[in-house]
């Protein structure tokens, strides 16, 4: 029995969290009488039922999981932070969109390319972005890339060659991908590139590598006094970032089957600070718990409404307004997130029993 | 030190005949010479409006002010709110004169603008003077409630000002081209509060203080001055100046929940440009960038480039970065 409780607390919680998830989509359509590939019409399927439909809640949840935790990767374990991520994501969505729907390749030939492509285009996004402005200390690598991100937007956003502001849908994916044909399997895939995010940046952080990553974030001078170049190791965690955002917005494109300038909307720079901060800065499940909590909360209270003197208000039409509230109140009150505040408070349980 | 002053001077220079040259070479007329020159300094002198505050709210107290854009936005719905029928405050039957009322409405939006800056740097800044990256975070989530809040108040449709005064409805005649007053206005206005400012700056003891704070904030607090109540007035000031550049753009821009993100980053750009915490390098950037985008706006008509106006001030600031790092005016230090 102990040596499972030690087991529980030490991994054990995250391999029966992971045994969980996988089993999620056939439990759900066990308890609901739902089946989890969707309901057959001929030869196609229709996503019908309890089943699929949190499927997709959960696919979202692990896209942003993946945002958050590349956020995270440079603002809590590097110490720079950005307020363009959006850049990242919403250009990998649309170079990956542009390779499927606007060239005439193969479907998996363009979507092995565009993926490629997208991925390639985030890190040297973040190489150009941050030789531009690392060589300057302080905010200018914030702003800048704000501005960028920004710039972007509005850009994409009257570009007629991908349709403006009603963006373009995507049609052209093979069978096995798409997620109104058969998302269990997309469903597998998303839950795998955020594990696969997961032990990666664990590894990387736990790395030399990652040793001058924190160094940078506690004290840049003193990490530069001891030899390293660490522009060059900002550069990497950017680029890193920039990459891993960059797989998010890959999926995202391929869940929505759509890309359009919402992409590159201030949401999803401010959806991984936010969920970064609530979940805890520089911590590995932090991002995780932010991006879980804070979109399950959206899809909960989404259809909710409440009276105010006389008057309804849907909780969905105030939802940015509450988001913003909850990110101030974060800032100043809760600054160590979730995970923070939990690990503070046994670091303090443990010194006392010392005593 | 001196080179470096006079390779800004030469790139401002050049930069200035450069985007007069291409205003020239695109115009058809004089005429049309005139309206981009005179669009250029419209827009220069409203970016002007958020730059300054952001370029001497940074300077000082080292924080950036991200909700800056969102005063200027406040300000515009503030004033056309204050100036039509059917507003949540109804002038139209107390202060019949048109003229008048924009006065008061003006005067409503920056009182307004001073209230909420004064709000935020005693209630919500104050805590954070120790986290310096959370007060940037914070003034990014305070911009993000103040678009709700409008948005919330006066819903997401563009407003486009209906109700004519004086200067509004008037033209004069120059190069057998029709320009409206309103914008030479605005442009008047712009250059004189460069001036005030410049002189609040240079002439009065809090412009030293302030100044002095710019220098080393230490030294000036070792001197028995309260920083803190320094920090707070200009806060005040600079968000009240963006709150009249929105009240003042409003009558020609009309009031939308765009303009605060529009005017946040191109004033980004121009304070960038001119170097950071620089009262001269704002003010030269400002003009530098407006033209810029009067020319781009020429440029982008007719042709399949339509965002080009919209991205212009990032490609001038990506050039200029390049050349110098620390802004046209910036010193090396930073």
């Amino acid at each position: 029995m102990a040596v499972f409780l030690t087991w529980l607390r030490g991994s054990g919680w995250m391999w029966i969290l992971l045994v969980g998830l996988i089993a999620f989509p056939f439990v759900v359509g066990a308890a609901t009488d739902s089946s989890p590939f969707g309901v057959a019409r001929g030869d196609r399927m229709i996503m019908r039922g309890d089943s699929v439909r949190w499927q997709a809640v959960f696919i979202e949840v692990y896209i942003l999981a993946i945002l958050a935790m590349s956020y995270n990767l440079l603002f809590g374990f590097t110490g720079v932070i950005s307020f363009g991520h959006a850049l990242f994501f919403g250009a990998s969505g649309y170079v990956l969109g542009l390779m499927l729907e606007y060239t005439p390749l193969d479907t998996p030939l363009a979507l092995a390319l565009g993926v490629v492509a997208a991925i390639a285009v985030c890190g040297l996004l973040g190489l150009l972005v941050g030789v531009v402005t690392l060589r300057l200390k302080g905010v200018y690598f914030t702003i800048f890339t704000l501005a960028v991100a920004e710039m972007a937007f509005i850009f994409f956003g009257r570009w007629q060659v991908t349709r403006a502001e009603d963006g373009f849908a995507i049609t052209d994916l093979p069978l096995w991908l798409d997620p109104s044909q058969n998302r269990l399997s997309f469903y597998y895939v998303a839950l795998a590139l955020a594990v696969l995010t997961f032990l990666f940046i664990r590894r990387l952080v736990n790395s030399p590598t990652g040793a001058v990553f924190k160094a940078i974030r506690e004290n840049e001078d003193r990490a530069q006094a001891m030899g390293y170049n660490t522009i060059n190791y900002k550069l990497l965690s950017i680029c890193l970032a920039g990459m891993l955002a960059g797989v998010a917005g890959i999926l995202q494109v391929i869940l929505n089957k759509k890309v359009g300038p919402e992409l590159l909307g201030v949401a999803y720079t401010v959806d991984p600070l936010l969920m970064t901060i609530i979940g805890g800065i520089g911590t590995f499940t932090g991002p995780i718990i932010g991006a879980g909590g804070l979109h399950f909360l959206d899809v909960f209270l989404r259809d909710a409404q409440f009276t105010l003197g006389d008057t309804v208000v849907n909780v969905a039409n105030i939802w940015g307004l509450l988001l913003g509230v909850i990110f101030i109140l974060v800032v100043i009150v809760f600054p160590f997130g979730v995970v923070g505040t939990w690990q503070r408070w046994r670091a303090r349980v443990k010194v006392m029993r010392g005593k | 030190m001196l080179s470096a002053q006079r390779s800004s001077l030469i790139a401002i220079v050049v930069i200035f005949l450069g985007l007069v040259g291409v205003a020239y070479s695109n115009a058809s007329s004089l005429g049309g010479f005139g309206i981009t020159v005179l669009s250029g300094l419209f827009q220069g002198m409203l970016l002007f409006l958020v730059a300054s505050g952001l370029s001497i709210i940074f300077g000082l107290m080292d924080v950036l002010n991200l909700a800056q854009g969102s005063y200027f936005m406040v300000g515009a719905y503030v004033a056309y709110d204050a100036q039509h029928i059917g507003g949540l405050i109804d002038l139209t039957n107390a202060i019949p004169d048109p003229n008048l009322r924009f006065v008061v409405a003006v005067l409503a939006a920056v009182m307004v603008g001073a209230l909420l800056g004064y709000l935020l740097e005693r209630g919500l800044l104050r805590p954070l003077y120790s986290r310096p990256i959370f007060q940037l975070v914070l003034t990014f989530g305070v911009s993000l409630v103040a678009l709700e809040l409008v948005k919330f108040i006066w819903t997401t449709t563009p407003y486009s000002w209906t109700e004519l005064f004086g200067v509004r409805e008037s033209f004069f005649e120059l190069f057998g081209q029709r320009f409206s007053t309103y914008r030479l206005f605005v442009v008047g206005m712009g250059v004189a509060l460069i001036v005030a400012i410049a002189l609040l700056l240079q002439r009065t003891r809090i412009g030293i203080i302030i100044r002095a704070g710019v220098e080393d904030r230490e030294m000036v607090q070792a001197l028995g001055i309260n920083v803190r109540a320094v920090f707070t007035l200009v806060f005040t000031l600079g968000c009240a100046v963006a709150a009249f550049g929105g009240a003042i753009a409003a009558p020609f821009l009309g009031a939308s929940t765009t303009l605060g993100n529009v005017f946040l980053l191109q004033a980004i750009a121009v304070v960038v440009l001119g170097g950071m915490g620089s009262y001269t390098g704002t003010a030269v950037s400002s003009v530098l960038v407006g033209l810029a985008i009067s020319v781009a706006q020429d440029a982008a008509i007719g042709t399949s480039f339509a965002a080009l106006p919209s991205i212009t001030p990032m490609l001038l600031l990506v050039l200029v970065l390049l050349v110098r790092p620390s802004g046209l005016f910036g010193n090396s230090r930073t």
